[in-house]
Formats: C-alpha cells, structure tokens, sequence
C-alpha cells in the first residue's frame, strides 16, 4: 500500500457545497431537521478535525502504552454511551459492561493483530486503533440492542418469568430464552451484513484498503478477517454484558431489580 | 415451627409505597389440608400466596415451608415443592404442549419427565380437549389456561398448592369440575383464594382477610 491521496483542506471546505442540497431540500420542504443537520454536520467537524489531530500524535510517537490509553478511553466512551442508550443505572452497570467492553473488543483485536497480521510491533498505532475502532463501534451497537432486548424483554414478560420461577427453574434457567432472544437480536445484524456484504455495497474497510493503495484481494482479506473480528467481538461482548451484569439486577429470589432502569421522566 | 405443618405463616407484614397489603398476617396449613382464603378485592389475598412461593418479599415477618424458613437460599428448594397458579397464568410464548413440557427441561423437575406421559389423562380431568395441546397459549381463554396450570400442577407432583382465583375464568359446569378435582386430591395441601362459595362449601376449612387492622382470622 502507498497510502491514500490526501485532500487538502480549502478543497474538503469546497465539498461543503454539497450540504446545499440536503439544507435546501429540508428548507423547501419544511422538514423540521434542518437545526439538527447544522448541529451534526458542525459536530461531526469539529469531532473528526480534534481525533483527527490527537490520532496523529499517537501514530507518529507510535507506543504502545499510549495505544493501549487511547483504546481504554475508547471503550469507557462506549460503555458510557451503551449505558445512555439503555436507559440503565450507570453505577451498577458501568465497570461489568467495561470490562464486556473491553473482552469483546480486545479477544478478537489480539487475534487480527497478532496471528492475522503478524507484523511487529503488534499494538502498532496504526493498526490497533482502526481496526479496534471498528470492532468497538459494533459492541457498542450490539451491547445496547442485547442488553435493552434482555432487561426489557424480563420486565415486560415478567408474569411469564415469574411463572418460571415459581415452576422450580433456577435463575440461569430462567433467563434462558431472554438470553437467546437478546443474542439473536444483536447478532442478527452482522449476521445479515455477513451474509450479503460485497452484493449490496463495499463495505467501509475493504473501501479505505482500496484507497489506501492495496490491490482488491488485500481488500479483501482483510474485510474477511474484520467481519470474523466482528462477529466475535459483539458475541463475546453481549453475552459477558448479560452474565457480568445479572449478578447485580436480580433480588436474591431471582426477582428482576426495577430500580436497575433509570425512569424515564429523569432523562 | 409445628411440626405437623406444611406452611407455617408468622406476622407477615409488605406494603407497595404507602399503602399497606398485608399486616401481621399469620396462618398455618397441615399436610394435606385445603383452605379457602376468602376476603375483600385489596386486602392482599393474592400477594399472600406471592410471599409464600417467593415472588414478592415481604418486609417482616416468616414463611415457612416444610420446616424450611423461606430466605434467599432455601427460596429455590422450596418452589419445588409448592404449585402456583395464578389468576391469569401467563405461560409465555409458544403452544400448550410446550407449556407443559417446558418445567421438565429444569434440572429440578428432570426426575419427573416420565410423568408426562399422564397428559392426556389430566387434560381429560379438567375437561380439556386434546387437540389445544397445539394452540398458542396466548389463543387460549383465560379458564383453558388456568385448567393447563392445573394439569401442570399435577404432572410436577407438587404437595402444596396454591391457587389465586382459579375458577374465575370458568362457566358453572366447568368450575365445580375444577373445584372438585381439587377437594378431592390425595395428600396436597391447599391454599386457595377465591371469592366463590362453591369453594367456601367444598373445602374443609376458611381463613378470612381483612383489610383493617388488626388482621382477623375466622374460621368456619
């Protein structure tokens, strides 16, 4: 790979232009998201020029003590997020879903890095953080659709489950199925892509290898190796989010917790 | 504990928030014996029979059961002994059959799996058809799924039941059916809350709640 063209910043500025069609668009149709795309579009700037600059620093000093820093300040971002987005009490679920975070991300990373890739160092910079990156933005997704598919799915079903309880079953053999569902719902989305990735679009990696100089069939393996990463990744992660987190959601007669849910009107 | 009870009740008190459910109730059951709780809507009949099998935790007082004090351990032994069946069973989703097969995948009721066989022999009790074994439970009334609860009831063995309103989704012929199958079962003691006569007249004995304090019992 010889590295991707580079695009200077006044012709990235000329590329804002195009935001003239979306905006005029929302304008003329008096569709009430035009605030919200100048506020995204501002924040996604802003964001990207400050990891932008903060990345370059961590590759060109390219040590692994600061590449393993800037991934752990990865995963408590995502653990704060996940936690957000399930509407779940921060301070009981905040270190078990790290540490979630952290196998789903980090099992499948020292595989790609290690006997996938095989370069040394293997927490290069310039690998590590892309590719963790990826796998943690997927147990990010997966971790907020399996443990809202599972809490809820309890809570809502609750008469069932204490029906559960009542016919003798112990805890583990009553969250069974709501364990199955919440896997089935946040795998079902890498499953799918896996199953029609290349057909439908080019995914996002195999894209940036390509751009970055590398023939197709790099691109290639490499997409291969990032879904298997993926897919590991996200399974480890929501199903170590549920075993980490149950111990402290059930009363000690196996009753679901409530008070594990932050009400809604406090948000 | 008496020694000669199978449910030993000591002034159990819970309140949901302000408003108090039970308050300083107690009671005892021996084996084998059928008891109607009978009392006013709120009075905390149900969440009685919730306390006893563990599925609502009361702030003070004891339940016992087969001389085992109900706590976070003995809880989970103890539900393997008792029967709920609850006013609305929800069996969650899938067919009667499964509903009904289901328990015997728990480690605790695995001894039991040949029992299952006996379906069609208590469905027939309870005047089930056979052929709802392949319904959804959600399809089924609100009285079809109460006579499954009791079919499931007898396939675990349980020896101590506890029934919450059991017969209020049944027309006449099929209550006293119901009413009954149970009077007369052999060595399973019984706890059943119900606002219905027939099951005043056809148990031996009824413990009144009621809502102001103190408690009182009558008996019958």
């Amino acid at each position: 790979m010889n590295g991707a063209f580079d695009i200077g910043f006044g012709r990235l500025a000329a590329g804002y232009l195009l935001l003239s069609f979306p905006f005029a668009i929302l304008l003329w149709t008096r569709a009430p998201l035009l605030k919200d795309a100048v506020v995204a579009v501002v924040r996604m700037t802003l964001q990207l020029l400050f990891v932008g600059f903060y990345l370059q620093v961590v590759f060109d000093q390219n040590r692994m003590w600061l590449t393993l820093l800037w991934l752990i300040i990865m995963v408590g971002v995502a653990d704060g997020s996940i936690l957000r987005g399930c509407r779940l009490r921060a301070r009981r679920f905040a270190l078990p879903l790290f540490f979630a975070l952290l196998a789903g991300t980090a099992v499948p990373l020292l595989v790609f890095v290690g006997p996938i890739l095989g370069r040394s160092p293997w927490l290069d910079a310039q690998y590590a953080i892309p590719l963790g990156g990826m796998i943690l933005g997927n147990c990010l997704r997966a971790d907020i659709i399996g443990l809202q598919r599972f809490y809820e799915g309890i809570a809502r079903g609750e008469k069932a489950f204490h029906q559960t309880l009542a016919q003798g079953a112990q805890l583990g053999e009553a969250i069974r199925p709501h364990v199955r569902d919440a896997l089935q719902a946040a795998l079902t989305p890498t499953v799918a892509s896996m199953a029609t990735i290349g057909l439908v679009a080019l995914p996002g990696m195999m894209t940036g290898v390509i751009l970055a100089g590398a023939n197709p069939m790099t691109a290639i393996k490499y997409q291969i190796a990032i879904m298997i990463a993926i897919f590991a990744g996200t399974a480890l992660t929501v199903y170590g989010a549920i075993l980490l987190t149950v111990r402290h959601s059930f009363h000690p007669y196996g009753l679901l917790d409530h008070d594990l849910f932050v009400p809604k009107r406090v948000r | 504990m008496n020694s000669g009870s199978v449910l030993e009740i000591e002034g159990l008190s819970l309140r949901y928030g302000e408003r108090q459910v039970l308050n300083g109730f107690s009671m005892r059951l021996a084996p084998g014996e059928k008891v109607t709780v009978c009392g006013p809507s709120g009075v905390g009949k149900s969440t009685l029979l919730r306390c006893v099998i563990g599925l609502a935790v009361p702030q003070a007082g004891t339940v016992t059961v087969f001389g085992q004090r109900l706590d976070a351990v003995s809880v989970w032994t103890a539900r393997r002994r008792m029967a709920y069946v609850a006013q609305e069973p929800d069996f969650g989703p899938g067919t009667a059959r499964a509903a009904l097969e289901r328990p015997f995948s728990f480690r605790a009721n695995a001894s039991l799996r040949d029992n299952l066989t006996r379906i069609p022999e208590w469905m027939a009790r309870f005047r089930l058809p056979a052929d709802l074994l392949d319904k959804e439970t959600a399809a089924l009334s609100g009285g079809e799924r109460q006579r499954l609860a009791l079919v499931l009831a007898l396939l675990l063995e349980r020896p101590l039941w506890l029934l919450d309103e059991i017969s209020s989704g049944l027309d006449p012929e099929n209550r006293q059916t119901v009413i009954d199958a149970v009077a007369r079962l052999d060595g399973v003691a019984v706890l059943a809350v119900s606002h219905d006569r027939e099951w005043q007249a056809a148990l031996p004995r009824t413990v009144a709640m009621a809502p102001p304090e103190p408690i009182r019992k009558a008996e019958r």
